[in-house]
């Protein structure tokens, strides 16, 4: 059995990865269960022993796992029991049962102040008489070592070297995961204080729920991108629209951004770019006044669902957002965010659209008809058939615990069942690149948050705004939206998750998860502002210089910028009305 | 002079470089191949499940659409052109279409200007270093 399992891995190096990937997933949950069960028992105590509980949490009020909690007892020094918190911040430890005349407990961890909390005498008491204590949550403060320099110094030479394009940006985010690991082990071992995090628990921060979402997502859309479906539809908006350029517009904007929203908007415009500049040179237009509009939509679009955007899918994993919950508080923003961008986009150009005139041959408009047609009609009925599935899935899986991953990789597994029976050509369509990135980013992010970096940042903000959820809102939504023009907004999501989630806990009526919708709109059209804003308007720019025709810097950023603060008013907007 | 290579794409300044070969073709009596190079090296921009061969193959139906539209441009004022689609790296799709499609002169635009994808002088030394390879004079019209 082992040979055979050995024979396996071999020929199938990715199988191997995608099993090591699900013990991994699996591993660190099924353990935080059982530790969990334990905790919870007050009846795990032995009867012949006493014990004392409790939660220890950061100033953010999240708990803090692997701190090493001793008790020490009648002015001894040495500790008479100890015990670390687990994942959900609790601890217990047993003691011998016997007449205490003081005790002591300490807490200990790195990057924190170590505590000590003195057990008062009705306390005492009651560990004499019953045998027990409970603390209440026991916070611990924050404490400036030299692993929270190289933990931030590491993130700034990510984000940078990803911003000035110096390295790819997987590979950068796997440099500044490799700093931090290799600081803490290399560098803890010399100078304590230089420690992060160990490996077990850097791997805690990676968010598996995110990696099986976006890696079943990618199955499901390289199986739907080759149907020629998207081509199908850019040519359906030229046939329908009968050289009505505001009609073709209006179309084309409505179709990228659904397709963003439902599918991947790097992939809508990947497939639509193309044949959209075809369709330009037959109307005799300058292709980038049909691209412009269709690169804005596709960043707007994608937000009114979780799989829309990298930022979404980040941010729903971590605030347990589902797919509804995008739906419908995003969605009517969306529709108004994008008929105010039509109506813009049709102005803007107006001037383009009306001096467009082609004269084409008809051999020309029969080779464009040729490129608008479903190239494969019985894997679009079976994929359609299974994406529906899916989407029913994303949409009632909330009601019975039904996480988006788990919806996401079922699709895939049909898909390859029923569509795309080879595996290995499936797993070439798997972008480990991009999974790997993500992995390596919840690391580098994960060791912000160990070292404290992103406490600092959440209660920085929250003294800013107090408890006025109108300012967090407005903050949120546009630093997002300056930001997300300037650096990669995947990592700047990422970064930004556990501070909404502090501010969303600590400032009175932002449970209606506002904050969370503040980050999804600003980080998503605020990549709108420039070209290097978001990867479908690279990769646009890219198509669009293949075909003769430049998208510049300061051509984008002319119409983007406008673009983007209008639909982000709009959004603010709509944040207002609707919470 | 008989079969003039010139590499193209859609925009206006390709539009210019291929009104100046038809005119030189026009001229010489040479016929013209017009090529274009899928490069999906762009795809290295974005970080997300991107499939390399749909995108080509997408590239290469908007290749043979912009070669259509310059043999059409050339038909329209009586040259015969025809249209060679490559992938890889410009220098040598040039030089394998130069050599393979018996090419004996090979035709550059001159950069428009700032925003171009070619500075002049990147353009001569490219120009000379094809020259050099394979020993067919280049112009930079």
């Amino acid at each position: 059995m082992l040979k055979r399992i050995v024979m396996v891995t071999r020929s199938h190096p990715r199988v191997l990865l995608i099993l090591l990937m699900l013990a991994l997933a699996l591993g660190p949950g099924i353990g935080r269960s059982a530790l969990a069960r334990q905790q919870d028992s007050p009846s795990g105590l032995n009867v012949e022993e006493a014990g004392l509980s409790g939660r220890v949490v950061d100033p953010l009020g999240e708990p803090v796992h692997d701190a090493e909690v001793t008790a020490l007892a009648n002015d001894d020094t040495e500790p008479i029991a100890h015990s670390a918190s687990q994942f959900d911040g609790t601890f217990l430890i047993n003691l011998p049962r016997a007449q205490y005349d003081s005790m002591v407990l300490h807490i200990e961890r790195p990057h924190f102040q170590p505590t000590d909390l003195e057990l008062d005498a009705a306390a005492l008491g009651q560990l004499n008489e019953c045998g027990s204590v409970q603390f209440s949550e026991i916070s611990l403060e924050r404490h400036i070592t030299s692993g929270f320099w190289v933990a931030t110094l590491s993130f700034a030479l990510v984000l940078g070297l990803i911003a000035l394009e110096k390295l790819h940006k997987t590979t950068a985010a796997l440099l500044g995961a490799a700093l931090v690991l290799g600081v803490s082990f290399v560098g803890g071992a010399l100078d304590p204080s230089l420690f992060i995090f160990d490996f077990e628990i850097a791997l805690e921060y990676v968010d598996f729920d995110v990696i099986f979402l976006v890696m079943g997502m990618m199955i499901v859309i390289a199986v739907i991108e080759e149907t020629g479906i998207f081509q199908w539809m850019a040519y359906q908006a030229y046939r329908l629209s009968r050289g009505k350029l505001w009609l073709l517009v209006t179309i084309l904007i409505v179709i990228t951004a659904v397709a963003s929203a439902l599918l991947d908007n790097v992939t809508t415009m990947l497939l639509m770019a193309p044949i959209t500049i075809q369709i330009a040179l037959t109307l005799g237009l300058n292709p980038i006044a049909l691209l412009m509009p269709e690169v804005l939509a596709s960043n707007v679009g994608g937000i009114s669902t979780l799989i829309g955007t990298p930022t979404n899918i980040l941010i729903g994993s971590y605030a347990g957002l589902g797919f509804n919950d995008f739906l419908f508080n995003l969605t009517p923003g969306v529709v108004a965010a994008l008929v105010v961008l039509t109506i813009y986009i049709v102005l803007r150009y107006r001037k383009q659209y009306a001096e467009a005139g082609g004269n084409l041959s008809d051999a020309m408009r029969e080779r464009l008809k040729e490129r608008g047609r479903i190239t494969q009609p019985e894997k679009l009925r079976k994929a359609g058939i299974i994406f529906a599935f899916m989407l029913v899935l994303f949409i009632t899986g909330d009601s019975f615990h039904l996480v988006p991953a788990v919806t996401a990789i079922l699709g895939a597994v049909a898909m390859l069942l029923w569509v795309s029976p080879d595996i290995e050509e499936m797993m070439q369509v798997v972008d480990w690149t991009t999974l790997m990135f993500f992995i390596a980013l919840f690391i580098a992010v994960g060791a912000l948050q160990e070292v404290g970096l992103i406490s600092y940042i959440a209660m920085g903000i929250g003294n800013l705004v107090g408890d006025n959820l109108l300012a967090a809102t407005l903050i949120l939504v546009w630093s997002a939206a300056v930001l997300s023009g300037l650096i990669d907004n995947i990592p700047f999501a990422a970064t930004m998750l556990p501070v909404v989630g502090y501010l969303t806990r600590t400032i009175p009526g932002a449970e209606s998860n506002v904050l969370w919708f503040a980050l999804s709109i600003g980080a998503a059209m605020g990549g709108n502002s420039t070209l290097i804003g978001s990867s479908p308007n690279l990769v646009t720019a890219g198509i669009a210089e293949r075909a003769g025709y430049r998208m510049t810097y300061i051509e984008f950023l002319k119409v983007g910028l406008p673009a983007t603060i209008i639909t982000v008013i709009v959004g603010t907007v709509w944040l207002l009305i609707r919470f | 002079m008989k079969k003039i290579l010139c590499a193209t794409r859609g925009g206006e300044a390709s539009q210019k470089t291929q009104d100046a070969v038809i005119a030189m073709a026009k001229e010489t009596g040479a016929t013209i191949l017009f090529l274009y190079v899928v490069d999906v090296e762009f795809l290295r921009l974005t970080a997300r499940g991107v499939r390399p061969d749909v995108v080509s193959a997408e590239m290469e139906h908007m290749g043979e659409f912009l070669l259509a539209l310059a043999c059409e441009r050339a038909a329209a004022q009586g040259v015969e052109a025809e249209a060679c689609l490559r992938h890889g790296s410009l220098v040598e799709a040039l030089e394998s279409a130069a050599r393979e499609e018996g090419a004996d002169a090979i035709a550059f635009g001159r950069p428009a200007g700032p925003d171009s994808s070619f500075a002049l002088a990147d353009l001569e030394a490219l120009a000379a270093q094809i020259e050099e390879d394979i020993g067919i004079e280049s112009y930079i019209l």
